[in-house]
């Protein structure tokens, strides 16, 4: 297996994990008996992320370590002509999520949803566009 | 997956010319081991820059290692 496809396969499980651990904490953060946030989902939502970040460099360090030079190796032409190919499913997915997420927004009207919604609609885009990498290097271009 | 109309002599020529590796070749036309796994399997058409790379490596003609299959 490539440098890039272990890239994308540990790129496709941190932000799965990512999505996961985001929209869990938005639904079930503690609150008190009046319903106020005993944590600010902002900070959450900042430590989630950070904690992304951390977990896809250690990762890719990791990956690094084992095989220095594989990593070195600048894209060739197939590895860029995928990730093209992964990137244009991507931005499809995005465009049917954001105008999901319009919608939404003209049925409840509320700025939280939509930002919510958008935020889903990026990450599963993004998701779409590592899982395309991964199959189309797992079928060889 | 449709396999490509294109046949290659990739894997013969890297025997002839002294058992060479996928990899070493890989280096000599700067892609990955991957890439050229994919080229000799007829999975990846590569670009005719590349193509005419590995035939300098091979020192024959371009047709010598590519061949286009009529109606595939």
């Amino acid at each position: 297996m490539s440098f890039r496809e272990k890239s994308a396969w540990i790129s496709f499980f941190c932000l799965l994990l990512l999505t996961v651990a985001y929209f869990a904490g938005m639904q079930h953060h503690p609150h008190d008996a009046e319903g106020h946030d005993l944590i600010d989902p902002l900070q959450m939502a900042l430590a989630i992320f950070g904690g992304f970040v951390v977990l896809q460099v250690v990762s890719h360090l990791i990956v690094v370590a084992q095989a220095p030079k594989d990593a070195r190796t600048p894209k060739d032409e197939r590895e860029r002509l995928i990730e093209l190919r992964a990137a244009r499913v991507g931005f499809y997915a995005l465009v049917v999520g954001e105008l999901g997420a319009m919608g939404l927004f003209h049925v409840h009207g509320r700025p939280w949803t939509l930002m919510n919604t958008i935020m889903l609609a990026i990450l599963i885009a993004w998701l779409i566009k590592l899982g395309t990498e991964v199959v189309l290097y797992r079928r060889g271009a | 997956m449709a396999s490509l109309p294109i046949d290659n002599q990739i894997r013969r020529l890297r025997f002839e010319h002294g058992e060479m590796t996928q990899q070493q070749l890989a280096e000599r036309i700067g892609v990955t081991r991957q890439t050229v796994n994919a080229i000799e399997l007829g999975k990846y058409s590569p670009s005719l820059e590349v193509a005419f790379r590995i035939a300098a490596v091979f020192q024959v003609p371009l047709e010598q290692v590519f061949q286009y299959r009529q109606g595939g």
